[in-house]
């Protein structure tokens, strides 16, 4: 492998990463606060590919501003999932079957609706944007660099929140410490019901973003949830910083993996990643780093 | 005619089961206005479920609380913040991941609360400079009389007026018990009314001015604290002097 090779096939990776992130941040926090594995995340993603497709298709509306335009639209949705059916979900610390049949069949019904209405051909957003940058022999690709950068400005914003807003630090102490959230007044309901909002706003952003990279169809979004269970995993629930640097591992490893494995195996490497972290770190890699300043 | 003592928290008959198993069977007793109270007892006894369930956070199966003489045994617990209870948990219970300073405003987390936060953050630094020269580092990383006080600065942070501690010197080495129950009686000095849970039986008696005796799910004794350190019982149950 050449210098230049490498270059590109680090830069593809690092693309690659910040998009998991994205997908990856909504399931997190979601997890954290409310101990749901939200399998829906699939469906909101795919509805956000295709919320972005018809603004495009309609409205000739740049693809970009139909994904920021996603982050709203799907924050009221998820808020409206979560106050017509999440909420009803018994509380607990741990997960429950009943919320991952709940997510599950939800997904199944976001699919089948997906199907009855957009059919079960592939789609694309077919814009000018499918240029590289030049500079010499090292590609980037544009759609894919500005992806990037909306999807880290996002999960820096999303980072700011959680550390500077009183929103964001409930959040962060519903995750780490539910009973002292309840002692100091933290209403579990609300903040929940906003984190399911957030999350859901991430899902529909992240596939509307995809949309400007990928073909889609009502299926889009299953491959991305085993990858962001391996970020979850790898990264650990207690920032957004540990998302990035488990969707910073898991893309490395796929793009570097296809040096290795064909390509066609590609999608094994997530599965696999995931059995072997459960295995060997039972609590996650940031399990691990966390065991230094465990409270007694 | 000397003064009756007026009292900020009534509980009777006060009973609380997990699951099945009944914790609290009816106990009853009050807490009076700025002076500290205390509960001691043995392991298992019901100590910490009494302040979980006057905190809220425990369901009550029957009987009464009263705030100043008005019913809080239905409300949530945030309603109970508000009303001024503020609950420095067995065990400080912090956000091991989050700041000093972020714990300690999280103890301002209501709304209400919320636009004194800096001034409230500000007085706990005045009492505790050494949360102040530690509030950038993580929770999780101080040292456990650190820890302690970071749990009672964020009880402070929601300006109770009555502030309930469970057991604030378990685990701390002689030096720093000393240290913590200095501070409870500089706080007690200064008008709070305190409900103490103490595992250290000696110092708890001397810091407060009434006690109960609790004994599995029951209170067994209850009156001056100086009238409890002379008493045949519990000078020979819980001090081991004959
Ligand atoms: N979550 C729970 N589920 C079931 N039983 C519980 C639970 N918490 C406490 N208990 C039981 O309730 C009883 C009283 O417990 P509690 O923690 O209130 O005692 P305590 O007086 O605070 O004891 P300690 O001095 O050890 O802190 C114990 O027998 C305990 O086993
Ligand atoms: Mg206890």
């Amino acid at each position: 492998m050449t210098a230049v090779e490498f270059i590109n096939l680090l830069i593809s990776a690092l693309l690659l990463a910040g998009l998991y992130a994205a997908v990856a941040v909504g399931m997190t926090i979601i997890y954290g606060v409310m101990k749901i594995v939200n399998l829906a995340h699939a469906g909101f993603m795919m509805l956000g590919a295709y919320f972005n497709y018809e603004l495009f298709e309609w409205l000739h509306l740049d693809p970009m501003a139909g994904a920021l335009l996603s982050l709203p639209v799907f924050f009221v949705f998820g808020m409206g999932v979560h106050w017509l059916l999440v909420r009803w979900l018994p509380k607990s610390d741990q997960p429950t079957l009943s919320s991952l049949l709940l997510m599950f069949g939800f997904w199944l019904v976001l699919q089948n609706v997906g199907y009855l209405i957009w059919g079960n051909s592939d789609r694309a957003i077919l814009t000018a944007h499918r240029r590289t940058l030049p500079l010499g022999p090292i590609t980037i690709p544009t759609a894919g660099l500005v992806v990037f950068i909306a999807a880290v400005t996002c999960l820096a914003v999303l980072q700011f929140i959680l550390h500077k807003s009183w929103f964001g630090r409930s959040v962060t102490a519903l995750i780490q410490n539910p009973y002292a959230a309840q002692i100091v007044g933290v209403d579990h309901q609300k903040t929940s019901q906003l984190t399911f909002g957030l999350g859901t706003a991430f899902a529909g952003f992240a596939g509307a973003l995809m949309a400007m990279l990928f073909s889609f169809n009502p299926d889009f979004g299953r491959p991305f949830l085993v990858r962001a269970f391996v970020i979850i995993v790898l990264g650990g629930l207690e920032s957004v910083t540990g998302v990035a640097f488990g969707a910073l591992i898991l893309a490395l490893i796929e793009t570097f993996g296809i040096l290795f494995i064909p390509a066609g195996y590609q999608p094994a490497i997530s599965f696999g990643l995931l059995v072997v972290v459960l295995l060997v770190f039972p609590t996650g890699i940031a399990g691990l780093l966390k065991r230094k300043w465990r409270l007694a | 005619m000397p003064e009756v003592p007026e009292k900020l928290l009534l509980v009777e008959n006060l009973e609380v089961r997990y699951g099945a198993t009944q914790v609290l069977w009816g106990i009853s007793f009050s807490v009076v206005k700025h002076a500290v109270t205390c509960i001691i007892g043995s392991n298992g006894a019901g100590k910490t479920t009494t302040l979980n369930a006057i905190a809220g956070v425990l369901p009550v199966k029957g009987g009464s609380i009263r705030l100043d003489g008005k019913p809080i045994t239905a409300l949530p617990s945030r309603e109970r913040v508000k009303r001024h209870i503020a609950l420095v948990p067995e065990g400080r219970q912090l956000w091991a991941g989050m700041s000093v300073e972020d714990n300690l405003l999280m103890g301002c987390y209501l709304p209400a609360l919320r636009s004194r936060a800096h001034l409230n953050l500000s007085r706990v630094y005045d009492l505790f400079p050494r949360l102040k020269e530690r509030r950038r580092q993580l929770a999780g990383t101080l040292s456990g009389g650190e820890q302690q006080m970071c749990a009672i600065g964020r009880g402070l942070m929601s300006e109770p007026q009555l502030l309930m501690l469970d057991e604030p010197s378990l685990g701390l080495a002689p030096i720093l018990v000393e240290e913590i129950f200095g501070l409870i009686r500089d706080i007690a000095r200064q008008g709070m009314t305190i409900l103490l849970v103490g595992q250290n039986i000696h110092y708890t008696l001397q810091v407060s001015t009434y006690g109960y005796v609790m004994e599995v799910g029951k209170i067994a004794l209850g009156g001056p604290s100086e009238m409890l350190l002379n008493h045949e019982h519990v000078r020979r149950a819980y001090l081991g002097i004959a």
